[in-house]
Parts: C-alpha cells; structure tokens; sequence
C-alpha cells in the first residue's frame, strides 16, 4: 500500500509569486481598518473609515461653538436653519507583516490534498502582500524584509525569502515596532500553551494579529489503517501502530481539541484565527484573512475553518 | 548396562525438524506502512505502547527450540537405567522373602521384583525355591516358574515380626546339598534379634550369587508406645533408617475408625527414635481407640489403646479457707501436683459446698478427694452416697477439723477415734514413725519401703477384727495409715494425716505420688475391669490388626492371649497384635513391646553380598522430568511474550495505582473496623441491690444479724452504732453506719465480720441459711456469736437457752476446734494491749479457732497465725456496752456498774475490728524491731 502522505521538497519562491499573482487577481482591493487612537503618522492612500486629515468627504456635522468658522461648509449651511461643518475621512497607511512557517513539518502533502502545506502557506502569504500593496499597505516579513510601500512588495517579498530563507518556528520580531497587523501562517503543532508563548509577548505589544492554520487534510481525517509505522519529520522518532484505524477516533478528538485550544487563546488575545485544509480553495483563506483586515467583528466561534 | 535407553528410538528421527522450526519461529510479522507524519506529538500522546521488535531475539528462539526438543526427547521416552538379565545358571533360584509387617508398604513392588526374577530364571530354565518368613508351615522345594508365580500370588503380607531361624532352616532341609545359584534375600530390613545371624547361615548355603534386596526403609514406622499425659498423648516411634529429620502426622481414631484427633510425630536428623504427640481434650483422648501414621498402612505404624490409657477425672474438695498467696500451706496443692500428670482435675466453683458438690458430681468424676473436710452439708450425704455406690472412689485426708468432726460420719472406711494422735512434740515421749513395709494385699505392694517418710501426727482408727485387711499402708508401729472401705461398687480411701507437711512429710516425698497414682488407677473407667476381673484368664482375640493396620475381625489362627505378656513381648504368629477380650473390655496387644528399637540388619561380615534395590525403584523413567521440562519451558515463553508485548509495563502504573488504592483500601477497613470493633458488646448483668452492694463495698459497715426480734435487733444496731462511732473517733479506721444482715438473702462477702446475737426465741436458720454462713467462713469472713448469757446460767447452772441455740447452729456448720483467746494471741495486741475481753457483762472468754499444731514457746511475744479465725464465741454481750443512743450516751448499764469495763469492751471491739482487717500483719508486727536488727539498721 501506497503511503497516504509524502515529503516534498520545498517549493521555488518564484513559481509560488506568479501562482499567489494569480490568485491575488480575484481579490478586490483591500481597505485595511485600523481602530486604534495611537496611529502611525505616515500619510496613506486609504481612509480610515473615521473622521480626520484627508481628502475625502466623510459627513456633516453641526457646527459646535469654539470651532473655526472656516471650517463651516456655507453651501450645505444655506440650505436650511442650520449651520454645519464638513468632516473627511482620516487616510492613513498602516504596517502589516506577513509571515509564513516554512519548518520541517510543513513539507507534507499527502494524496488528499491538492499541494503541499508549504506551498499552500507561501501562495496565501504572497497573494495577501499582493493586494495589501495594492491597497497602499507597508508589508514587512520579520527576520527577512522590512516593511515597504510599493506597488511590487509582492515580488520583493519573494525576492527577500528567496535570499534568506524562512526559519524554522515562530518568526522574531525583535524589528517590529509600533502597533501593526501581522499575519502568521503554519500549521501551528506545537502545543497550544506553548505557541501562547511565544504570540502572547506580541498581543501585549499591541499587535493585532491573524493566524492561519494550513492542515492537510490527512492531518484532519486521519485515513490510516493496518499495520503503520509513523514517523516524525522534525525529530525523526518512529512509533509502530499494529491497527492504526483503532486510533482514529482517539487522535482526532485530540487533534481538535488542540485546535480549539489554540482557537480559544487567540480570540482572548483579541487575535483572529483562521484554519485552512489544502484540499480547499486557496482563495478560501485568503478572503477570510482579508475580511478581518478589513475590519469584520473579531470572530466569535473559534476556529470556523475556510 | 546402558545407562540410557529409549522406549522408541524411532522417535528421535523427528528432531530432524528441529532447523525447519527454526526457520518457522523466525519467521517476522507483516512489514508496516512507513508514514511521515508532522502531527506527531499529538499521535504520541495517545500512543504510548511500544510495538514489540518484529523480530523475535535469538534466546527466545533458542528456549521454543530446547521446548520443542525437550517434547521430542519425552515422545521417545528415555529409561535410565533398564534391567538385564544376570542370574547364575549354576544351581536353582532361591528366593527369601520377608512378608512381614514393614514389607505391607512397599509389597507390590516386592511381588514385581520376585516375579522379574522368576520370569528371569524361566528364560534360564532354573528351578525356583520360593520361602518367605512369615509362615506357619515353609515349603522350600524348588519347584518350576508357575507354581512359583502361584505361591508368589497367594502371598500376602503379615502384621508380625519376621522369623527367619525357621525359614533358613527349611531352606537347608529342601535344599539338601544342592548349592542353590542365585539366592536373592528380599529383606524387610530390620533385624530378627541383636545379632541376627540370617545372612551368615544364607551364606552358609554356599550360593553362587547372594543378592540382599531392600527397600528404602523409609516407610518401616512403628509406634511403639502411647502415654496419655496432662495435655496430650504423647507417642514414641521408632524407625529404621536414621536419616535426615522428619515430620510426619498423627491421626487418633475411636472405636468406630473415625479420625478425631491429629498430631505430629518428629524424627531428628540421625535419630532412630522419634516422639509426637496429639493435642486434644482429655475427654477426647478417652475415646481414642488407635492411633496411626498418615500415609503409613503398616502394622507397625497402628498403634492400638485400651481402657488403661483413660485418664481418670478427679474432683479436688477443701475444708480449708482458699488462700492462693500461700499454695504450700494448702493441702490441695500437694494433691494437685501429684496428680495433674496424669489426671484431670476439678474443682467446685462456688465456696458453698451445699452447691459445689452436685456441681462436681454433675462433671461425673472418677474420683473424689477430700483434703480436712470434717462435716458436709446435710444434703449433700445422699448424693454422695448415690456416687459412691455407683462405683465413684472417695479418697479423703485427715486434718484438724476431720479430726474434730464427730464419730458418725459415714463417709469414713474405719471409725475413727475423735481427736488426733501427736507422735512428736513438748507433751510426748513419743517419736515420729515411719512406714511399715506395703502389705501384701495393699495396691501399694510391690512399692519399696518409703523410709523418708515420718509421721508427726495422725488421726487414730478404732480397732476392729477387720482393720488389717482393710490397711493400705501402716506406720512401722502397725496403726493405719491409708485405710479402705467398699461402698455398694465404690470405694473410701482414707489417709490418716492431713495432704500437707503440717502432720508428716508423706506428700513432700515421691511416695505420696505414687500412692495417689494407684489409687486413683483403681478407680473406675477401665482400670479394674482390665486387670481385676480377667486376673490368671485367657483372653480370646477380639480383633485383629491386619498388616495394612486395620482391624478386622477374623480371628482365625490367634490364640487366647495371656494378659501378662500383652505388652511387654513381641507379637507372635500365636498372638497377632490385635485387641484381646470382648466388647466390654479388651486389652491391646501391639505389634511391639514400649521401648523397641527397630535395627538394620547387620552385614558387617558378608563381603560378598550384592546389594540392590527394589524394581521400579531405579529403572526410572525420563518422560515426565522431560515433559515438566517442556512445561516450565512453555510457561517461560509464555511470560516472556506477554513481558515483552508490554502487558505488564502498560499495566504497570494503574497496578501501582490500584495497589496503593488496595493498600489504601484495606487500611482503612481495617481502622473502621478497628474503630467500630471495640466497642464491647456489654452483656447487661446487673442485678437487684447493685447499688447497694457497691455502696457497701465502697466503705467498710459493720453488720449484724437480724433476728427478727425487735429489742435484739435494735441493741445491735444502737451498739454496733456506738463501736462505729468509737472506731472513727480512736483509730483510722472510719466504718459506714451499721448494717442490718439478713443471712438467708443478703450478700455477706462485704463484710469482715458478722455480729451475730444469738436469741433462742428467734427463729432457727434454715440448712440453707446454715450453708451459707459455712461458705462465708469459708471464704474467710468472720462471725461473732454473741450469747449474751454470761450471767443468766448463774440461775439454773446448766447451758442457758442461747448456748443451747448456738449449739444447735454450730452443729450442722464445719468448724475447727476452738480454744479461749491464749495470753499471747493477736487478739490481745492488735491495737490495745488487753488481757479480757467484756462486754456488758465480764467473765465468759472469747472463743476463737485453736491455733493447734502450733509450738509453746514462751520467748514469742506473738502467735502468728496463717489467715484469721473464721469463728469468734462469746458470752459478754458486746453490743449492750457499746450501745448508745442518738446524744451517745450508753444505753444499757454494765454489769458490774463500771464505765472502766465499757470503755474495756469498746477497747475489745477495736481489737477485734483490728484483728479481723489486718489478719497476721499485726502479729508479724511484734518482729519488727528484730528484722530491723537484723537489715542492720
């Protein structure tokens, strides 16, 4: 019998940019809503769906005394009793860094997903940088690119992790300043206490932060049966299951049970949490994570896979 | 001789599929599915069993092999060992062979051997001479293998020794010159006699070959002696090999075959002779009939018991007051010692002698003893006498009140002289006697003279025509010292001096042991029937021990049995051990005398004999050694399959866990049951007036005798008041208030002393009554008569109505001798020094027990007397003086009028309170000043 999961080797950056290109096409372009009162002062192309220093009309208001009267909007005013002032929307551009775990454990494909976890994790976090430059974002990788404002950040992004590859585990963020978004892709299988770890030092911070969560699908159905040996593609242990369809049901409650955890500890953190099987559409993750850049409500089920 | 043959050879040619085996265990489980995995700590997590190596190691493989191999090797059956053929053609065959008791053991593989043999010189063509040494009639002839085989069948052991002077001698007489070929001596192994002299007279027949085959000797057992002791019945065994120790067990059967008791017999490693013993109660020890080896069918390991080995119950009577501090001034002790080896004894549990008595018949004894009992309760003669008549024995001792009782007693043999005999001391020339020589008649003759003994006092018996024949013992001057007497079936023994060291040293010597033994064998449960009635008489045999020790009833060859022998001489063909006698009484005749010892037979001058053991013994077969191999092989594997399956390494934990829980668990039932346990389920035996006996015993009251007359009564209590009141006031001693007694009812062991006026218009005491103020004194209370009628005999000059009241009393209560308070008694000095004792009235002395064996020596200051007169008789009406009324002022006027006498009688009754709470602590008080001397101080 076949092995239902296999190794692959990592995937080139340059085939990833021009899949993540093709995808990032089907995306619209994105709004990025920052609702936090310390902003960056760097002027942006994007409102911020607020009142503030801008170009474009955001709503009028009744004028209050102590404001300046040259900020009255006399034409409005004169079509009835009262007077009224012209707000605009505050447009600011806004940091987000992307990053995506490139470990050991996601070299692995098995026969029910389409590509391999890494492959999936890269596309996604280079059609995010795509239309986030699109949208005018600064897009930064921690440990490999500082963050830009340019129309081709998606190809420079590649470029970056073509030079210096991706480490292993969660990435340092010794470079990240102020507050910003960042959004960590990987499969996430380390305990969740652990992983809490390392992201809750960033919450504190201030960063807002999205996880995704790419799982093959062999990960989530366990379809193993008969005699298996498995074994550990980081550590390389091996243990022997003499039935392995016995254990199905045991592995999966665990399994889920550490999603949920994970799932859980994000959403105190405020942090929003997206987990993706690579059997599904890459577009599927991709439009989750940019809906909560967007600014949709902080999910409340944790863990509702795209 | 090969040392090794198979039963099937062929068999071996399968361990050609030893490899083929191999190959197959080696072979490996299914190759697993090798799957990568990045989820995999959390697979780990509930994965923990590791999977066993797919490849079995190689020292597992090896043991399946050596199982497989040790399977193969049993099919084929290997024999160490295998028999040859080895006669010598020379001359005929000439089996000996000893059915005697110890070949029952093992006799199945004697007949095997003798039968091989046979077969052996069949092939040969030998004529076979077949002689065994039990046997009425040896037939020798050396005839052909079937009549051999037929002679070999119809042999069957014998519950005997073997005699082989008879058979050998059959032998040379058949034989008749011919030097017979082989001459296989199958022996029992134990020798005939000291110097047994079979071997030798064998080889006398010039065999070419003599073969002595045996046994092992394990097996050869035999009980050779029974003693019923005071705990157990001990047995004495002996055997034949005195090899390493052993322990084997004891059944006891009764009559009827059934097992009632177990023990253990133990041999010591080298030691021939063995001892056991069966623990059970005495009653039960009556009923056994045989004891046996477990595991031993033999003759020799039965051992068969009669009604001499019945251990007779024996009832223990006192008149004396009970005082365990002081066991060698009590005349039970020496008694008990003497016979608690080989009697049981009882004792009557209440003081009362009106209800220990029927107790004690009820206990149905053998025998009773009776130390100084000189009268009992009027009722108690007739069942007595019943005992008696029906065959009980009553041994009974002089003493000081036997010696006062009077002359009508029946349960005496002789009639006795009132007062006793001092052959030693101030007043008499004469000396102390020793024993004659044991009369002829006496059950003591045939005992050496006991020339230790002397006798310092005795009660005399009168003489009569037929006292000598009814002598037991005499003293060297011809009065009696144990006189008999039938009753109806019984029988009265009476020792003329008392049953402790006061009147002779008779029960310090061995004598005195021996005496009461005979006695008390004499008495009935088996004893006379056995040697009484069949005296000189020929027993006919009544069952018969066969050799596997069993008895059965077929009594074909035994001859009547001469009792003498029974016991102490081996059994012969003429009297096979078995029991002798009929239904109502047998005697046991066993296979061996007490005391024999079973020996090899000697071989020290027979070189040339071959030695070898029975068939079967030897030849031995692998096969089950192997397969057992095969087993524990298997189990092994089996272990380590499952150790290495990790059954126990996953179990491991909970085990541990369960454990503790386990541990946990019993712990704590046990501490609740610990918990609820203890608390005592209190049988409720409160009785009526509880209280008030604990109020009595919490403070010492003065009682007196209610004699249901109202001035009496009312004068004791005012009087015992005014003692009361005296006591407080004078010493430390602070009685409670007086307290009315009514001796038929009431609980008298609270008081110390009973004050008790006598009236002779009250009503008489009841026998009842009478018992219980017996039992009181007995158990050392103290009763104060009070006649009160010091002066009113003046008036007619003979006894006053009160003294003839007390008499009356006195009469039916069994009371020691009594003398006036002696100058020098602890009366006198307790607390006062005083030299009368008044009352109201003065003159009438206080009466108390005379203190009679003991020496006038005027340089003691004090008599010390052992324990406190039970009985205190005066005349001076003691609570008339000392009564007064509620302003204490006297109430009555002395007689003579003088205030000096009342306060003389207040000062009596302290004494008298003194004396009866501090006993001979204050005659041993005078000694102070010289023990202090003496410390050196």
């Amino acid at each position: 019998m076949a092995a239902i999961g296999t190794i692959v080797e990592r995937t080139p950056s340059a085939e990833v940019l021009s899949r993540a290109q093709a995808r990032a096409a089907l995306i619209p372009d994105c709004l990025v809503e920052a609702h936090r009162l310390a902003n960056t002062v760097i002027a942006g192309w994007h409102g911020r769906r607020k009142r503030g220093i801008g170009e474009n009309f955001w709503q009028f208001r009744p004028y209050v005394d102590g404001e300046s009267l040259s900020r009255i909007d006399w034409r409005r005013s004169a079509r009835d009793d009262h007077t009224y002032v012209r707000d605009r929307e505050w447009e600011a551009a806004h940091t987000i860094w992307l990053w995506a775990d490139l470990s050991p454990s996601m070299m692995f494909k098995s026969s029910l997903g389409s590509v391999s976890k890494e492959s999936r994790a890269l596309v996604v976090m280079l059609a995010l940088a795509e239309i986030l430059a699109r949208s005018g974002e600064r897009i930064g990788c921690p440990g490999v690119m500082e963050p830009v404002a340019a129309r081709n950040a998606a190809e420079r992004l590649a470029t970056a992790i073509a030079h210096s590859p991706l480490t292993d585990g969660l990435p340092r963020t010794d470079m990240i300043r102020g507050s910003s978004d960042i959004v960590l892709i990987g499969d996430f299988l380390d305990a969740p206490d652990t992983i809490m770890e390392r992201l809750a030092p960033l919450a504190r911070r201030g960063l807002r932060g999205h996880v995704v969560e790419i799982a093959d699908p062999a990960e989530d159905l366990f379809p193993y049966a008969g005699r298996t040996e498995f074994t550990d593609p980081e550590t390389g242990q091996k243990l022997t299951a003499g039935r392995a369809e016995t254990l199905r049901e045991d592995y999966t409650r665990a399994y889920q049970a550490r999603r949920a955890a994970l799932a859980d500890s994000l959403r105190h953190l405020g942090w929003s949490f997206v987990a993706h099987r690579t059997d599904h559409l890459a577009s599927e993750a991709l439009v989750a994570v940019h809906m909560y850049l967007s600014g949709m409500p902080a999910p409340k089920a944790a863990g509702d896979r795209r | 001789m090969s040392a090794l043959a198979f039963a099937y050879p062929a068999v071996l040619a399968a361990l050609v599929v030893l490899p083929a085996i191999w190959w197959l265990l080696r072979l490996t489980p299914p190759k697993p599915v090798v799957e990568a995995f990045p989820p995999f700590r959390i697979l780990a997590s509930i994965l923990k069993r590791e999977e066993t190596p797919a490849r079995s190691p190689w020292w597992l493989t090896l043991l399946r092999m050596l199982m497989a191999a040790a399977v193969i090797l049993a099919i084929a059956d290997p024999v160490l060992n295998p028999r040859e053929n080895t006669l010598v053609a020379s001359g005929p065959l000439v089996l000996v062979i000893d059915n005697s008791w110890a070949a029952a053991g093992d006799w199945q593989r004697r007949i095997d051997t003798a039968s091989a043999m046979i077969d052996d010189a069949e092939a040969r063509d030998l004529p076979i001479s077949v002689v065994f040494t039990v046997d009425r009639q040896h037939d020798a002839v050396p005839t052909d293998a079937a009549t051999a085989r037929t002679r070999l069948a119809a042999a069957q052991p014998r519950p005997l020794p073997a005699q082989r002077e008879q058979a050998v001698a059959a032998l040379k007489t058949a034989l008749a010159d011919t030097p017979p070929g082989t001459l296989a001596f199958l022996s029992d192994g134990i020798a005939g006699s000291e110097d047994d002299g079979t071997i030798s007279a064998l080889q006398a027949l010039q065999p070419a070959q003599l073969r002595l085959v045996e046994g092992d000797g394990r097996s050869t057992i035999a009980l050779t002696d029974a003693n019923n002791d005071a705990e157990t019945m001990d047995v004495t065994a002996s055997r034949l090999s005195a090899g390493e120790a052993r322990t084997l067990a004891l059944t006891a059967h009764d009559t009827r075959g059934r097992a009632i008791a177990n023990g253990t017999l133990n041999f010591a490693a080298g030691e021939a002779r063995g001892t056991g013993s069966i623990a059970a109660p005495f009653e039960l020890r009556n009923d056994f009939a045989q004891v046996t080896i477990d595991g031993l069918a033999t003759a020799g390991g039965t051992y068969m018991l009669d009604d001499g080995f019945r251990r007779r119950r024996v009832a223990l009577l006192t008149g004396e007051t009970h005082d365990a501090s002081q066991p060698l001034l009590s005349s039970l002790h020496y008694i008990e010692q003497a016979l608690a080896p080989f009697s049981d004894l009882v004792r009557p549990n209440v003081a009362d002698l009106a209800a220990g008595i029927p107790e004690l018949l009820e206990q149905r004894p053998s025998v009773m003893i009776m130390a100084d009992v000189g009268r009992l309760p009027e009722e108690t003669y007739a069942p007595l006498q019943r005992w008696l008549e029906a065959g009980g024995m009553l041994i009974r001792f002089a003493g000081p009140r036997l010696a006062a009782a009077p002359a009508d007693d029946p349960l005496v043999p002789v009639v006795l002289r009132k007062g006793e005999r001092a052959l030693d001391g101030a007043l008499s020339w004469s000396e102390p006697q020793p024993l004659a020589d044991y009369p002829p008649t006496s059950p003591f003759a045939g005992m050496p003279r006991a020339g230790d003994v002397l006798v310092k006092r005795q009660v005399l018996a009168e003489p009569t025509p037929d006292l000598p024949e009814r002598t037991w013992a005499s003293l060297a001057d011809g009065t009696p010292l144990v006189t008999t007497g039938k009753v109806g079936a019984g029988r009265i023994v009476l020792f003329h001096v008392s049953a402790e060291t006061g009147w002779s040293n008779l029960p310090l010597s061995g004598d005195f042991v021996e005496m009461l033994r005979r006695s008390v064998q004499l008495s009935r449960g088996g004893g006379v029937a056995a040697t009484g009635e069949a005296q000189g008489q020929h027993l006919p045999p009544f069952r018969l021990l066969t050799a596997a020790g069993t008895l059965s009833t077929d009594t074909g060859e035994a001859k009547p049995l001469d009792p003498a022998t029974a016991g102490a001489a081996p059994a012969t063909a003429d009297n096979p051990p078995g029991l002798y006698g009929s239904q109502d009484g047998f005697l046991a005749h066993n296979l061996f005398p007490a005391g024999t010892n079973l020996a090899p037979l000697p071989l020290a001058d027979a070189p040339s004999v071959a030695r070898e053991s029975l068939i079967g013994q030897v030849a031995q077969s692998l096969k089950p050694a192997l397969f057992l191999i095969a087993t524990l092989l298997l189990l092994a594997d089996c272990l380590i399959v499952l150790i290495m399956g990790g059954a126990f390494a996953r179990r491991f934990r909970p085990v541990v866990a369960r454990g503790t829980t386990a541990l946990a668990l019993t712990l704590g039932l046990g501490l609740a049951l610990a918990t609820l346990a203890p608390s005592p389920a209190l049988a409720d035996d409160t009785r009526p007036n509880d209280a008030e006996l604990l109020d009595r015993m919490d403070t010492t009251h003065l009682g007196y005798v209610v004699t249901g007359e109202a001035d009496v009564d009312s004068v004791s209590e005012r009087g015992l008041a005014g003692l009361t009141e005296f006591l407080t006031y004078r010493t430390t001693l602070e009685p409670g208030a007086p307290v009315p007694v009514d001796i038929s009812k009431d609980e008298l062991a609270v008081f110390p002393l009973l004050y008790w006026p006598v009236s002779a218009s009250a009503d008489m005491p009841t026998s009842a009554t009478i018992s219980r103020i017996d039992a009181y004194m007995r158990n050392g209370g103290t009763v104060l008569f009070d006649t009160r009628d010091q002066f009113s005999s003046l008036d007619s000059g003979d006894t006053s109505p009160n003294t003839q009241r007390l008499r009356d009393i006195l009469a039916n209560l069994d009371i020691p001798p009594l003398e006036p308070v002696p100058p020098e008694h602890v009366l006198t000095k307790s607390f006062y020094l005083l030299s009368n004792f008044p009352g109201r009235f003065t003159g009438s002395p206080l009466w108390v027990e005379a203190e009679l064996d003991q020496q006038q020596d005027p340089n003691r200051p004090a008599r010390s007397g052992d324990g406190v007169t039970p009985i205190m008789i005066t005349g001076n009406d003691f609570a008339g003086a000392w009564a007064i009324d509620a302003n204490g002022m006297a109430l009555l006027p002395t007689v003579p009028p003088d205030e000096t006498q009342r306060e003389h009688a207040f000062r009596s009754g302290v004494n008298i309170m003194m004396y009866m709470l501090t006993g001979n602590y204050k005659a041993d008080q005078v000694h102070v000043p010289a023990l202090l001397e003496r410390l050196g101080q």
